[in-house]
């Protein structure tokens, strides 16, 4: 093996007229153009994240549901709560922000490992909250379901003509169900959006991680 | 300060380019990882202080791009078929043996993970494990470690 490395490394470096030469003007225009980076995705797709579902505030019907939270008596809880996932997700943004800003490739193989483990890390505590901050939306309006009366729910939803048929409690008991259910269907189907999303720019990452954790065995 | 970076960088473009004939598959992917490798360099080049050559540390911040922040393009095909910008050898050459074990052994290489990549291309590139240990940040025992396993997998990749 010895003599055939020998020999590819006497034409690895016999192969160097071979490269291609890049003009000062070629170099100089590239310094300009944008990083595609894996860190800087991350990054970018959390800012996206948290600025498209709140477009959709423009649209007058999604507006109306605040009017069903208010109907449920749950106004301040979930204007409490929005507060909260507001900051957290905030701070989540600034700590993708600090994850790109740190890593730099200047540092040794190893120490840009760490950094990116520490992405990872951050990446993973952010889908585990953002999809717990979803479910607990859902739970909260099965509980207030359950604390409110029938005909407040039959109000808020807007189901006088059906109501006769169905006994009041049955109404509570398949609207919690129904609300629960897809709850956790929603979640499922977001987490594994999250996981294709954030799974796929992380998986070259996490492959040469090993690699150079076997490295240092 | 661009002029500064920009001629250092044209004097030493082989360098950025090798790294991308080894980590890419075709001229696309190839001018892509450059881009990129570039990009990082420029980004990098306030906080070099010229305390090591700029060759060296362009070795590190290119093998740390390839390693670990570049994305790959979508449509990665992962074909066996070598055919990035220098590895290209004609077919009528195929009669020479030594031109035929060349081919099998780039391909080997390219066969092999990123960070083993990293060590041979260090190792073509006639560096010494000091100076491997170095680029990488691992010690110098680990690469010697590294560098024979890397022998026995190409052994097992050429001798199957």
């Amino acid at each position: 093996m010895m003599d055939e490395l020998e020999m590819l490394k006497k034409d690895w470096q016999s192969k160097v007229e071979q490269l291609p030469k890049l003009t000062y003007e070629e170099i100089y225009s590239m310094i300009w153009k944008k990083s595609s980076s894996i860190v800087k995705w991350i990054f970018i797709i959390s800012v996206l994240e948290f600025i498209i579902p709140h477009l959709l505030y423009l649209i007058p019907s999604a507006r109306d549901g605040m009017d069903f939270y208010d109907g449920l008596h749950l106004k301040k809880l979930i204007i409490g709560l929005t507060i909260i996932q507001y900051s957290v997700v905030i701070y989540f943004i600034y700590q993708f922000y600090m994850r790109y800003k740190e890593i730099s490739a200047l540092d040794s193989a190893k120490e840009l490992m760490r950094k990116i483990i520490r992405t990872r890390k951050t990446v993973k505590n952010y889908i585990i909250f953002a999809l717990s901050i979803f479910l607990v939306t859902f739970l909260l309006m099965a509980i207030g379901i359950y604390l409110n009366d029938s005909d407040t729910i039959i109000s808020v939803l807007g189901l006088q003509a059906k109501s006769q048929e169905l006994s009041n409690s049955n109404i509570k008991a398949i609207f919690i169900v129904v609300l629960i259910a897809f709850g956790i269907v929603c979640t499922a189907v977001l987490g594994l959006v999250y996981f294709l999303i954030y799974g796929l720019l992380l998986r070259k990452l996490e492959k040469n991680y090993s690699e150079l954790e076997r490295l240092e065995v | 300060m661009e002029h500064k970076f920009v001629t250092e960088l044209e004097n030493n473009q082989n360098i950025v380019h090798k790294v991308c004939s080894l980590y890419t598959n075709n001229r696309d992917a190839h001018n892509d990882l450059f881009q990129e490798i570039t990009i990082q360099l420029w980004k990098a080049y306030p906080k070099f202080r010229g305390e090591a050559k700029f060759s060296t540390w362009m070795y590190r911040v290119a093998l740390n791009t390839a390693i670990t922040l570049y994305r790959k393009s979508k449509k990665r095909v992962q074909t066996q078929d070598v055919d990035s910008v220098i590895f290209k050898i004609k077919t009528d050459e195929y009669d020479d043996t030594q031109e035929q074990q060349l081919k099998l052994l780039y391909g080997a290489v390219k066969q092999l993970g990123d960070i083993d990549k990293a060590l041979v291309f260090l190792y073509l590139e006639d560096k010494n494990y000091t100076e491997i240990a170095d680029t990488l940040g691992i010690s110098e025992v680990n690469a010697r470690v590294k560098m024979n396993r890397i022998k026995s997998k190409l052994k097992t990749i050429l001798n199957p």
